[in-house]
């Protein structure tokens, strides 16, 4: 029996310990996705927190099939969404409609030097809806239908959402190298 | 664009996987608490021992409830004398017969047939009895012949009938073993007894952790009570077996929690639930979309309405009251063993036993001028619990049927109400017994 599984049998049959070992293991990689999908920390940690409590209350259901960091991801990803239409639904994100798009399509293509905590700080500066759909788009890998409705919004808005998002990372990305080639350089 | 929005996307997603940042220490602290365990095959084999354990005590107290009586109106029994019983030789060329005289001073009827090989009938004549204790059973002495008749030589037991040299060769056991089986009226053991006490209901908390702390400083027992209908077997003088079927209700108050009506409008989430309060028994769940919830304590309540979200007072939702009460009901099967202690006008029983409590009702609400406004209920609740009982008992007996008990009784849960690990709390609960019961 793998270690995985060991662990995961124990957190089953309630030892406490493999249970904070579980959580321990993979609590650093399930944060950095909460925080890639939440405005600020306080909304990570609950984020965190309830993709937690859901992994553990449904652990008899994974099959053992598939990548169980994969397993615990996905449901982490939805309790980010969860939150989102939460919030969605209770206020209009007028912020998203406001906000100013980049004049132009920046030249610098050389990403050179970006850190992943620099892509973080950038990826958490976009407005929620621009956020939700790049991360999903970009880095889960899921289709604009499929998208449209996990976020309920239309498979036309959510790919306008996603063009515009990459407008935004491309801008603050050329901004980011420039600002730290020229600290470099000085 | 669309090279560069591939580029783009390339770049975050390679750049952010296998990204990893510490969480706040915190975090397990307010997981942990939470953790369901689904241990239904665990439940399973407990449900199925409890059952087994029942049918057991039912078939056992089946069994000495139909042998116990009967045992002495059976004359067939005297088929079971022991071949080594003694041996008694009347010699009829004498006048003495006194095995058969002794058997049958207990007679005052006017004469005894004992069955002979031949089926010849034995007359005997009257003998007044020495002593009323040796009563025997005619029908008893018949069987004795019968089955016995391969000994018994002679035709008549009177005098005027035998001759001389023949001998009456009669088996029998002692007599004591006749006395013993002399038919009484069987005594009903069984008995049943209405009960109903008020509790005072609280828990044992061990929880290492601050959060279960935190959780149990805020709670406070209320007033519960318990009731139902018992049936007991007297096993013996003193040892009774009682069982029966219980009804019992409890609950507590969590303080610090704000509670406001009026929310219905603003709750526009697709969830079951909006609003989750941790507690020692459980995770209170609200179930009522127009209660919003808040505390005083931070993360306290798991909401996406939080107080940077919302804030009922700009919104002009009605306060309710700052506490909430969970209230749970079980339905109780115990088996209790009763050792009566003083066995007098006034009987002292020591009572302990095992109860297993299945939950019934569960509901989570506040209190607004005396009703009762509906909030939830309490996830994560084990259906079933096992609690082990101990107790005093008082017996008042008015007369041979009726008596009036009165029982304080310490109840210990074996197992938590709640599912959650990490805070091994064990409630208990104390009431005093009060109530009737009736001998049969």
């Amino acid at each position: 029996m793998s270690e995985i599984k060991k662990i995961i049998k124990g957190c089953l049959a309630g030892n406490r310990r493999d249970q904070e070992l579980l959580y321990r293991r993979h609590a650093a990689k399930l944060y950095a996705v909460c925080l890639q999908y939440s405005g600020n920390d306080d909304e990570a940690r609950d984020i965190l927190q309830e993709g937690f409590i859901k992994i553990f209350g449904n652990l008899d259901h994974y099959k053992h099939e598939g990548s169980f960091e994969g397993w615990m991801r996905r449901i982490t990803v939805n309790t980010a969404l969860e939150k989102f239409r939460c919030r969605h639904n209770l206020y209009r994100v007028d912020d998203i409609d406001t906000i100013q798009e980049p004049d132009a399509e920046p030249d610098n293509q050389d990403y050179a030097g970006l850190e992943a905590n620099d892509l973080l700080g950038i990826i958490r500066e976009l407005p929620t809806k621009y956020r939700m759909v790049f991360n999903l788009y970009a880095i889960e890998g899921y289709s604009h239908k499929e998208i449209g409705k996990m976020v309920n919004i239309s498979e036309g808005t959510s790919k306008s959402n996603l063009s515009r998002a990459r407008v935004i990372l491309q801008r603050r990305v050329g901004s980011y190298t420039g600002i730290k080639k020229k600290v470099v350089n000085e | 664009m669309n090279e560069n929005g591939a580029n783009i996307d390339l770049l975050f997603r390679n750049g952010l996987k296998d990204f990893e940042v510490l969480p706040p220490p915190d975090v397990w602290d307010g997981i942990h608490p939470a953790v369901k365990i689904k241990s239904r095959p665990i439940i399973l084999l407990r449900v199925a021992a409890v059952v087994t354990v029942l049918l057991a005590l039912g078939f056992l107290t089946y069994r000495w409830s139909r042998e116990v009586p009967g045992r002495s109106a059976e004359s067939v029994m005297a088929f079971n004398i022991p071949v080594t019983s003694p041996v008694i030789t009347v010699p009829l060329d004498k006048p003495s017969y006194s095995p058969v005289s002794k058997l049958n001073k207990v007679n005052n009827s006017s004469s005894v047939l004992i069955e002979s090989d031949n089926q010849a009938a034995i007359q005997n004549e009257i003998v007044p009895a020495d002593s009323p204790d040796q009563i025997l059973n005619i029908q008893e002495i018949k069987y004795l012949a019968i089955t016995r008749n391969e000994t018994i030589n002679g035709k008549f037991l009177t005098p005027s009938n035998t001759s001389k040299g023949n001998s009456i060769k009669i088996k029998y056991p002692d007599l004591q073993y006749f006395q013993e089986n002399i038919p009484t009226k069987p005594k009903n053991r069984w008995s049943i007894a209405a009960m109903a006490s008020p509790t005072y209901y609280s828990s044992f908390g061990s929880g290492s952790d601050e959060l279960s702390k935190q959780l149990a400083a805020a709670e406070q027992p209320i007033v519960s009570y318990s009731g139902g209908v018992a049936f007991s077997y007297k096993i013996s003088k003193r040892v009774t077996i009682q069982s029966g079927l219980y009804y019992s209700s409890l609950g507590q108050k969590v303080d610090g929690i704000n509670s406001f009506s009026g929310f219905r409008p603003y709750d526009n989430t697709k969830g079951d639930h909006n609003f989750e309060v941790p507690t020692t028994t459980g995770i209170v769940y609200t179930s009522n979309p127009d209660v919003f919830l808040s505390s005083d304590a931070t993360n306290r309540i798991v909401t996406a309405y939080s107080s940077d979200v919302f804030d009922p007072k700009k919104a002009s939702l009605q306060p309710v009251s700052s506490s909430l009460s969970q209230n749970l009901s079980y339905l109780e099967l115990p088996v209790i063993l009763r050792y009566k202690i003083v066995d007098k006008t006034i009987g002292i029983n020591l009572i302990g036993g095992l109860s297993y409590n299945m939950l019934v009702h569960n509901t989570v609400y506040t209190t607004v001028d005396g009703n009762k406004y509906p909030i939830g209920d309490t996830k994560g609740l084990n259906p079933l619990t096992l609690s082990s009982s101990l107790g005093m008992g008082m017996e008042y007996n008015f007369s041979d049927k009726l008596s009036l008990n009165f029982e304080p009784t310490f109840r210990y849960y074996l197992n938590p109400f709640s599912v959650t690990t990490g805070s091994f709390i064990h409630p208990y609960s104390f009431g005093i017994f009060s109530g009737v019961s009736y001998k049969f």
